[in-house]
């Protein structure tokens, strides 16, 4: 789990090393301008990916985030802001 | 099992159409709840009794008979919910065919939604409001650019209007339309009537023994035969409770799926091998505090190839739990046989046999020489009542034996109509004949497997290309299509898409394609592997496995210059095809 004072570069960092220790033969670098899809993640590979950041950082995420933000530093950009919640997180 | 309720239900079986079922279990057990929908997050979110499941379909049939004639076809793009089953009831009850579809993907340009719009041009497309106002973006715009007039269900209907008198469905009526065969170029609707929706429900009832006390928990998708059929219209088919959960909230946290089995003290739940797969891979003890799975007493698996190993380790990961391992029910089935085929027998566990790979390699099945040349293969079960199961060898349309592998081939009240408006590809499928005995037709399934002395099948393999992955069918000819359009480097009509399964593993998504010859020199593979990655990830929603690029003249072809994509993918396993 995440300590309080995640970063933008940390949340890069986090999505990189995930992302090259699950791909499945992407043969490309994964730096922060990545594109997910250009990574290989589908939709179920995506939403893998958003439950283990989440539960890294200790929040709720909307699986959407990564057709919204579909580079690693954009996704960091806006998760890093706070706002990367679910809409129905009041819900839990 | 108590004999009333199984009078009951078997008499359901003769009568005239689905629609007829709805209306009984509305007047039979009115108050008691048809389908729940839990949130993404599990939580009870909607519930329809079949009274009021009724009066909601019945008043839509209403709405639709003023904007459709019975016979003309009506698109269904809906989420996991009830809405989708007030839609599909108020089809069946206003006579029009209901056409299921998955509801396009955000980027994809080029799924199958725009060539099935032209295959079976529909009069309407019913939706939720949120879709049709476009909330979350215009995923329904190519369906309005047809000029196809789309209805929200779930919006206030107004005055009812005062149309025709609704048509009583008859067996012989289509219920609805599956599209889950053919490529995006050639789509193929499965022409599914009452009769054979009713014969199949009925199959599926006493091959699973179940009864109205059967809660059902799904997670697979309506507009996915298994998830429709075996589940929603079965449980409906019964008098029972259908749990319905979000399939990407399955996807995301399994545990609710299990949870929702023991809260909900569900008796048959399943879906594709990869879902078990996916319980076990994503398992957390601290997620399943309480949870007990004794009430679960049929665990389906098909849809897709069925592992021993995805059995073994499921049942082993969830014993303490009290999961019983003879509650694993491996099935086999398609559209075309309506939804299934086969299946096993109640508590009685799942089959598996180890084979010899030697024997099976030259079509037969025989115990295996030795521990390397033994490979397991599970049993799906047996021919359901009231159908034939025949192995043939798919050259010469000769019957065989038990023991040898040839063409699965099936018959009876469940096997579809054909294809629709496609008298030629329904003659070939649909109607062949075994050699001697002309008095019947037969589904030809293109898979590959063969009977054992007690009658259960085993699936060996299968004949057409169709790669299977996550339970859902796509179409090499598709994919190739998507990766040569990737990059004008990539020559056309030069690739091959095919699966690639070793042993326990699920089937994976091979692509070999070769470079123009101009180009072959100047290009950066690894770009352009990246860029044929992309395409295929964002079109299909999959994700290769490996992607080569090959000189040109690399791929086998025939003297018409077609790629032989089965010899394309044994040169790829002999690792005779040379990578640029």
């Amino acid at each position: 789990m995440a300590s309080a004072n995640v970063t933008e570069s940390d949340i890069q960092e986090w999505c990189i090393a995930y992302l090259t220790r699950t791909a499945d033969n992407p043969g490309i670098a994964i730096g922060p301008e990545a594109r997910f899809t250009e990574l290989g993640l589908d939709s179920a590979t995506s939403a893998y990916f958003i439950v283990e950041l989440e539960e890294w950082l200790g929040t709720e995420l909307a699986p959407e985030l990564v057709f919204e933000y579909p580079t690693i530093a954009e996704l960091a950009r806006h998760v890093a802001s706070g706002q990367g919640g679910a809409a129905d997180a009041g819900g839990g | 099992m108590p004999a009333a309720a199984d009078r009951d239900t078997a008499s359901l079986a003769d009568l005239p159409s689905l629609a007829a079922v709805l209306r009984h279990r509305a007047a039979e057990q009115p108050n008691d709840r048809a389908y729940l929908a839990l949130s993404d997050r599990g939580r009870e979110d909607a519930a329809v009794t079949f009274a009021e499941l009724d009066r909601r379909a019945f008043a839509l049939a209403r709405r639709l008979s003023v904007c459709a004639r019975p016979g003309e076809r009506a698109l269904l793009l809906f989420p996991m919910g009830i809405d989708c089953l007030v839609a599909f009831f108020g089809c069946l009850y206003a006579g029009i065919i209901a056409v299921p579809m998955m509801v396009p993907r955000r980027q994809s340009a080029r799924d199958a939604s725009s060539s099935i719009l032209a295959d079976c041009t529909p009069r309407l497309a019913l939706t939720t409001a949120e879709l049709a106002e476009g909330a979350r973006g215009d995923l329904l715009g190519r369906f309005r650019e047809g000029g196809l007039e789309l209805l929200a269900v779930d919006a206030p209907g107004g005055e009812m209007p005062v149309g025709p008198d609704l048509p009583e469905p008859r067996r012989d009526d289509f219920a609805f339309l599956q599209y889950t065969s053919g490529s995006t170029s050639a789509p193929k609707g499965v022409m599914v009537n009452h009769g054979n929706l009713l014969a199949n429900l009925e199959m599926i009832r006493v091959a699973c023994g179940n009864t109205r006390a059967s809660t059902y928990v799904s997670w697979v998708p309506l507009y996915h035969d298994m998830g429709l059929i075996l589940n929603a219209l079965q449980a409906l088919y019964l008098g029972a409770l259908c749990v319905l959960l979000p399939p990407m909230a399955f996807l995301r946290r399994p545990y609710l799926w299990l949870r929702a089995i023991s809260d909900y003290r569900a008796e048959v739940a399943g879906g594709p091998n990869f879902g078990f797969d996916l319980c076990v891979e994503r398992h957390r003890p601290e997620q399943l505090d309480g949870l007990d799975l004794s009430c679960w007493k049929l665990a389906f698996v098909g849809a897709e190839p069925v592992r021993a190993a995805t059995i073994e380790r499921f049942a082993a990961t969830f014993r303490p739990y009290n999961f019983d391992p003879q509650a694993m029910w491996p099935g086999y089935g398609m559209a075309e046989a309506t939804l299934l085929i086969s299946g096993g027998r109640r508590r009685a566990g799942a089959v598996v046999r180890d084979f010899s790979r030697a024997g099976l390699l030259t079509n037969e099945a025989l115990p295996p020489r030795d521990p390397a040349d033994a490979q397991a293969i599970v049993g799906c079960g047996r021919a359901l009542v009231g159908e034939e199961v025949a192995i043939v060898d798919p050259e010469t349309g000769v019957r065989l034996g038990h023991g040898r592998v040839g063409e699965i081939w099936v018959a009876g009240a469940n096997i579809a109509q054909g294809y629709w408006q496609n008298p030629s590809a329904t003659e070939a499928t649909f109607g062949a004949q075994i050699a001697g005995e002309a008095d019947r037709c037969w589904l030809r399934t293109g898979d590959l497997g063969f009977l054992d002395a007690t009658g259960e099948l085993f699936i060996t393999g299968r004949i057409k290309d169709v790669i299977i992955i996550r339970g859902a069918n796509h179409y090499p000819q598709d994919i190739e299509d998507t990766v040569q359009s990737s990059d004008a480097v990539l020559r056309r009509h030069a690739g091959a898409a095919f699966a690639v399964a070793d042993g326990d593993q699920s089937e994976r998504l091979v692509i070999v394609q070769e470079v123009e010859r101009t180009e072959r020199n100047r290009i950066a593979p690894a770009e352009v592997v990246g860029r044929i990655r992309e395409a295929v990830v964002i079109e299909h929603d999959i994700v290769p496995h490996e992607i080569a690029l090959l000189r040109p003249g690399s791929l086998p072809k025939t003297t018409s210059g077609k790629i032989q994509r089965g010899l394309a993918r044994q040169l790829w396993l002999d690792g005779s095809l040379e990578r640029l």
